[in-house]
Order: C-alpha cells, then structure tokens, then sequence
C-alpha cells in the first residue's frame, strides 16, 4: 500500500503492525488506545481493586497540588476555555528549584514525549538505539516505528546494567536509553559508576547522546545518589528526563521534563516541544507550579512513606522464600516462581492488579507496584491465597 | 537567529507553534464581569492561589479576542463532573474509568463508527502534526490554502517537506479548484472547512466533489479535513465530512475540544476517518495524550448536546451583532461560520490591532496576504463584544480611516 510505503521513506511507520523486536511485543501495552484496537489485554476485575500495576504514587498530589487545579479553573470555570500560557511560568519555577535556567528545561506531555523526542533526534538508521532488556520501552517502541535499529544488552546477575557490555553495544550509537532506577527491574546504579560510565562512552563514543531516565529519582534510597543534571547542563551529549507521574502523583495529569544543555534542548525544541498551546493542559501547568512548590519536605515524606510499604511487601516475599531485587522506586521486581501471567490472573480475580510479562523474566519474575500500607496488607493477603502460601506462615 | 532572539521568540509565543500573538499577563486577566456567576464552588476557589484565572497583577481588564476560544469555558456539567474527580489524578489515563478508551468508544458512537475509527490528539494540533509527519514526504507535498489554520504548513516546513500554499479565491473561500490542481503526488492536502482565519464555509456538496475528484488524478494523497469550527456552522448547505471519511480511504477529518466546547487549555481533539487512514495518526500521536481530567470533561461534553446548541446560539448573536456594528462602520466582513470574524478594516491588521489593544482589546495577528487591510476578531461574550464595539468605533471613525496612529 502506498500509504504504508509514504510513512517509510518519511517517518518509517512501515512496520506497523508487524512489530517484531522483543521490546515490541513485549509491550503489554500500557497504551490504552492500542488496547481498544487489540482488545483483550486490559484484565478486569469486579468491585474495587487495588491498582499495583503502572507505578503511579497512590497517594495522589498534595493537597496543594489539587488546590492549584481548582483555583487554574479561574473564578467562573472559564480558564480552560483559553489556551494556557503558564509554561513560562513553569519553567521559571523548575530551573529555580533545579539550579538550572529556563534554556536548559524542555517540557513534554508525560516524560514520554521527552523519550520519544530524544530517541527521534538523536537515532538515525545508522545510529541505533542501545538500552538493557528490559527495560521501559517507549524509546525502543518508537526507535522501532521509525525503522532505527534497536541494541538491547542484558543485565547483570543483580538484574542491574551490565555497565561493560552496555558500554561495547554504545560504540557508534545514536542513544543510549539509561533508565536509573529501571523499570521494571527496580535496581539503581550509583552516582559514581554512572558517571564513570558516561565518561568511558564519551570515550570510546564521541557522537553518542545518553538519555538518562530519572523518572523514579524520588524514590531512590541508595547512599551514592545524586541527579545527572548537574553533568547535563553542561554536556550536549547528555540528556536527563524527569517526570511528575511518580512521586508527584500526577500521572493523569501528563507532565514530564527534560534537562540539557541549551544545544541538546534547541534539537530537541526543532523537532518538537510542549507547552500550554500544544500538548500541555492548563491544569498540568499549574499543578507542575504548585508540585514544585511543596519543596523537598514532599519528596522526602513520600519517599520514606513508599520505602516502607517497599519494605514491608519485599520482606512478606522473602519470609516465604521468593527473592526480589533491590529496589530503589516504587515497585519491586520479584521472583514468584511461577508464570507472571498466571499469579495475574490470580490477582485480579481477587482484585488485586498487578504488572505485566517482562519477558525475558516473564515465567518466574513479576513487577509490583507500591501502594499504600494498607493496600500492601490486603494485597500480600491476596498474593498469598494465589502463591498457596497463607498468611499463617508470616514469621514475624 | 542568536540563542538569545530564538528563546525570547519562543518565550513570547509561549514555546508554542499556534498561529496566535504573543500572550501577554492581560491576556487571561481578571474576567470580572463573569465573578457573579452562580459557579459557586470555582467563585470561592477562584480567590486563591496562583490560578490562570488569578492573574491579580494586570492593570486593567482585557478583552482576549484574539485566539478563537469560547469565552464562556466548558460550562457547569463539565466542571461538576471534573471535580468529581481529582483523587484520580494519579493515576494513568488507562486506569480510571471511564477513561481515555471511553472516550474514544463515545467519539465513534457518535459518529456510528468503531473504535479503530478514531485517534485521540493532545488538541486537534498533535493530529496535524502527526498527519504531517506520516503523510508528507521529501518528494510527496503538502497542499494547503493561504491564508489558512498554519499549523501544518509550518511543520512541513520545518521537516524540508514541500508545501504547496494556494490562496483563497475572491469571496475568501478555499480555492477547490487550485488545490486540485496541485493534488497529483501530494502526500496530504489540509482543506480546513470553515477555514480559520477567513471564517468561510463550503457546502457539503462541494467538499464531496473535491474529495471524488482528488480521488480520480490523485488516490494515493490523503486528504485532511479540519472542522475545528464544526459546531459553529450556520449555513444548512454546510456538512461535516465525517461521513465520506468512514467511507473513503485516504481521507480523515479532524475535530477538536478546543472550540464549542469551550476547552482550549485541556488539549483534546480526535481524527475520525477509515482504520488504515487513521491507525498510522494513532501511533504517531503520543500514548495517554489526554489528561484524565480532559477525558471526563470531553465525555460530559458529548453527552450534552443541549449545551453545544446553546453555545452555538450565543454565539451567533454576538457575532450577527458584532458584524453589523462592523458594517455600519463601512467594514465589510466575510461570511462567517465560525466564532471569528475577517473584517476589512480599511487599514493594516498592525495599526487597527495596536489602536484596539491601548484600549484593552486584543484581536488577531497578520495573516498575509491580507495583512494590508484585514483583521480577524474573535468573538466574545456579547457584554464583552459590546465593549469591544465601543473600541472598534472610536479606532474606525471615519476620521481615523488609513491613519492607523491612536487618536
Ligand atoms: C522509566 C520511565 N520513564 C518514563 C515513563 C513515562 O511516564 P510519563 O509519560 O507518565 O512521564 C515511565 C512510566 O511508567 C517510566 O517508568
Ligand atoms: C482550524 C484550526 N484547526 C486546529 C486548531 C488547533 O486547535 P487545538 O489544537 O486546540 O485543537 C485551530 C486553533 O486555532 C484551528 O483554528
């Protein structure tokens, strides 16, 4: 068809429909709109569930958060009626809170418009993109649409970036996607061994751009973290990407960022940006304002309040002998040894939603998401009627 | 352009690639007349915090008639139904319910379609540039009209792709038959239908007729009809082409929030068209593009039919109104079908624009090739359109024609 043909010489959306990469067909789709189109991937579960299924915080905002979505409605309810132009605003406020000027910040609908921006400015057909497997997978999904060739390097024992290996498969790429801390595997590597790395595909790699995603930034409890950004503001070759659907709690409102040097941010801005008269709605922006203004005492109380849900669930595991990895986000990566579609499917006959197949991990590993205390009870409850192993062994 | 130039431009166009002005601090300000409003819950939230609608600091109320928007908002069911729902924001689109799936299911409701029939786009502006990306190409054009909605125009620009701009013929309508012209081996022709800025309309009949026609000498070219204004149409010859798009291959029509249904700042819109025309837009767009607050304020939306014909009566009212006022100053304008007016002001868009704003009123940008003598007003509330009359005669007075200078 010559339409199909159009998009391969022009944005490469030859394959549609015949995605073939691991990454591709691994993609449970998170993306509802593609679930409509290939029905039957969204399991239901009657009356309430507990949602541990898509990392978002389920706290929700902070109540001043939501007090900024109610006052951006304008005294009659009629500002979201006009095109927003808070993103200046917006801006102004995360380079003060980063440290960074407004040139070094663009904005995306979710950090996804920023993963698939970079992965379109800075692969090519001949400047692959290079990432762990797994991993998330919007960058390799869209490298994929475009035709760009796509490396994907396993993880280490530890289920954390084989740092060597990854750095081999960098020579001559276009991007490498560095998801830290990874989705869905939860593992971190510190601050002093990514910046070791960074400069070794420097090294060996000139041209190569690496894409650090830090969209669980918040919640790492390693003791050598620290934020890329102060590297990326200086260095055209390195682009962070943040988001406010994590620790946030305002995934549904679709607001992400990326940091770099104002040469990176300028590519990235001629191919395309957001803001209140694209993609970003009114109430992102104020909700993004009024997020940042919390300040870090937010942060830190969600963390800790994340941490030790994490805690408890990866501890209810370990007394019955099944291993996670070390997390340092708001899921954890669990060996539940048996097929994650199976323990899925239990789950959600009894309301519990949890992650989908990760191949190459899907028939021992699943991937949970952290709620609340209390739904980590009720739902450890569940995982154990599914597991056939009770709450009645709980050593504790 | 230096670094310096470049961000302010893109500062004072807010980052954006909308055809509008530079939004100034009055550009949202204090909607005061509207304060009395019975929303009782947005009065008393409206006081505090940092809202848009908050913009304290601006001296004097203005008058924003400049981007198109429905200065009445999305109305009270949508605004009851979004509050309803703000311990969902944390979670994605695909996890509340309804959600984004919903809402496509109710588009294509609407439309007797199916799911596959339509894709959703962060504002009917993320499907443009999507149609643009997939359906243009170094060696396949895009058509388009001048002046017109440049959205599309500028991204193809922007990729080295051809543009092919045919002006408007003699009653400020799309040029049909010049677009045809230059159809053969086009990759997408953008028939905007009313056509922003020139407010026209071409009957359904006529847009059928294109469409067989391009069809005939060019089937490979894919034809985008955007019906932003779609609601705001008066003329009973007018049709939407939805109906031919689910039909025809290689034809999609876009619709859009951002209108009638007064919600320009939730970035919703859809194309609507046959699957294989539509799937390629869906997969460009991005995922979860609409925020869960939009979803359920579009959903309220299109279950209230009531409300958009209400809408459209209002604003045919202030807009009769304020066209007569117009000609009565001697300035004819178009025939309008949109919540916009083109009206030859008999001096430069720059100096009737500058005249309106040092009296509070903004109004539209140049739009060649009529800058020399056309200005686009959008319309407004009729209180507000009463005041901007007021303005308009005291810029128009015979004795300020061709001066342009403040009196
Ligand atoms: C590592 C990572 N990056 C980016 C995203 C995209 O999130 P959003 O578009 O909501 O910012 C996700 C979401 O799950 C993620 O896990
Ligand atoms: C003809 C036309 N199409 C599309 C748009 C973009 O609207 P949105 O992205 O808000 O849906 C506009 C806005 O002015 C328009 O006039």
């Amino acid at each position: 068809m010559v339409t199909r043909r159009d998009f391969v010489r022009t944005v490469g959306v030859g394959a549609a429909g015949a995605l073939s990469t691991s990454w591709i067909s691994a993609r449970g789709r998170e993306d509802s709109v593609w679930s409509l189109v290939e029905p039957g991937l969204q399991a239901q579960a009657p009356g309430p569930i507990i949602p541990l299924s898509s990392n978002e915080n389920p706290m929700g905002p902070g109540q001043v958060v939501l007090d900024a979505i109610t006052s951006a409605f304008g005294p009659a309810g009629a500002t979201p009626g006009r095109y927003s132009s808070a993103t200046n605003d917006l801006r102004d406020a995360l380079a003060k809170s980063l440290g960074v000027t407004p040139a070094n910040i663009t904005f995306g609908c979710g950090s996804t418009q920023i993963l698939r921006t970079s992965t379109h400015v800075f692969t090519a057909r001949d400047k692959a993109l290079v990432g762990t497997i797994p991993t998330y997978e919007e960058c390799a999904g869209y490298a994929d649409m475009l035709g760009h060739p796509v490396r994907a390097v396993s993880l280490d024992r530890n289920f954390r970036a084989d740092l060597d290996r990854l750095l081999d498969a960098s020579r001559g790429a276009g991007l490498v996607f560095y998801c830290n801390p990874n989705n869905p595997v939860a593992t971190y590597v510190g601050a002093r061994e990514t910046k070791e790395f960074i400069a070794r595909v420097h090294r060996v790699s000139p041209e190569t751009t690496i894409l650090v995603d830090e969209a669980y930034f918040e919640y790492v409890t390693h003791p050598d973290h620290q934020s890329m950004i102060p590297l990326a503001i200086e260095d055209p070759r390195i682009v962070v990407a943040r988001t406010f659907s994590k620790a946030y709690g305002i995934a549904g409102l679709r607001l992400g960022y990326a940091v770099g040097h104002p040469d990176a941010i300028r590519k990235m801005n001629a191919w395309d940006n957001a803001s209140g008269t694209s993609s970003l709605n009114v109430l992102a922006l104020h909700a993004g304002i009024a997020a940042i203004g919390q300040g870090p005492a937010f942060v830190d109380a969600e963390r800790a309040r994340n941490a030790a849900a994490r805690d408890f669930t990866i501890k209810w595991f370990a007394d019955r002998g099944m291993r996670s990895t070390e997390s340092h986000a708001n899921f954890i990566f669990t060996n539940i040894g048996v097929p994650a579609r199976q323990f899925r499917d239990g789950c959600a006959a009894k309301g519990v939603r949890v992650g989908r197949d990760f191949p190459p991990f899907e028939q021992a590993w699943c991937r949970i998401s952290i709620g609340t205390m209390d739904e980590m009870k009720r739902a450890v409850a569940v995982f154990g009627e599914v597991l056939g192993k009770p709450g009645a062994i709980v050593a504790a | 352009m230096s670094v310096t130039r470049r961000e302010l431009f893109s500062r004072l166009r807010s980052g954006g690639l909308l055809d509008e002005a530079p939004l100034n601090g009055l550009a949202l300000a204090a909607r005061g007349h509207e304060e009395d409003s019975a929303l009782s819950f947005w009065g008393q939230a409206g006081g505090r915090g940092r809202g848009a609608g908050a913009a304290s600091q601006a001296a004097a109320p203005s008058i924003k008639l400049s981007s198109n928007e429905n200065p009445m908002g999305p109305g009270r069911a949508v605004l009851n139904a979004i509050t309803g729902r703000f311990g969902e924001t944390m979670r994605y689109p695909f996890n509340v319910s309804p959600g984004d799936a919903q809402l496509i299911e109710t588009i294509a409701a609407q439309h007797k379609a199916k799911p596959e029939n339509v894709a959703l786009g962060a504002g009917s502006q993320e499907i443009l540039k999507v149609a643009v990306w997939g359906y243009t190409s170094p060696a396949r054009h895009l058509v388009t009209a001048t002046p017109t909605f440049e959205n599309a125009t500028g991204t193809a620009r922007r990729m080295g792709h051809p543009v092919v701009e045919v002006k408007v013929d003699g009653q400020f309508r799309l040029d049909l038959e010049g677009m045809l012209a230059n159809a053969r081996g086009a990759g997408l022709i953008f028939v905007n239908n009313p056509n922003n800025p020139t407010a026209t309309v071409h009957s359904g009949a006529a847009i059928r007729d294109f469409v067989e026609r391009v069809r005939r000498i060019s089937p490979d070219s894919v034809i985008l009809i955007d019906e932003a204004y779609h609601e705001y149409v008066t003329d009973p010859a007018y049709e939407t082409a939805i109906p031919i798009a689910l039909n025809t291959p290689n034809v999609f029509v876009a619709r859009t929030f951002s209108k009638a249904y007064g919600m320009a700042g939730m970035r919703i819109g859809y194309a609507i068209g046959m699957k294989d025309t539509v799937r390629p837009l869906a997969r460009l767009a991005l995922p979860f593009n609409i925020s869960v607050l939009g979803t359920i304020a579009a959903l309220t939306a299109l279950n209230d039919p009531k409300h958009m014909a209400a809408e459209r009566d209002r604003n045919t009212q202030a807009r009769d109104f304020t066209q007569k006022a117009l000609d009565a100053l001697g300035c004819r304008s178009t025939v309008s079908h949109t919540n916009f007016l083109f009206t030859n002001v008999g001096r430069s868009a720059a100096a009737f624009r500058t005249a309106c704003a040092a009296q509070g009123i903004q109004v539209g940008r140049d739009f060649p090739p009529f800058e020399g003598s056309h200005a686009r007003i959008s319309i407004g509330t009729m209180e507000e359109m009463q005041k901007a009359v007021a303005v308009f005669r005291d810029v128009l007075a015979p004795a300020n024609v061709g001066g342009g200078e403040r009196a």
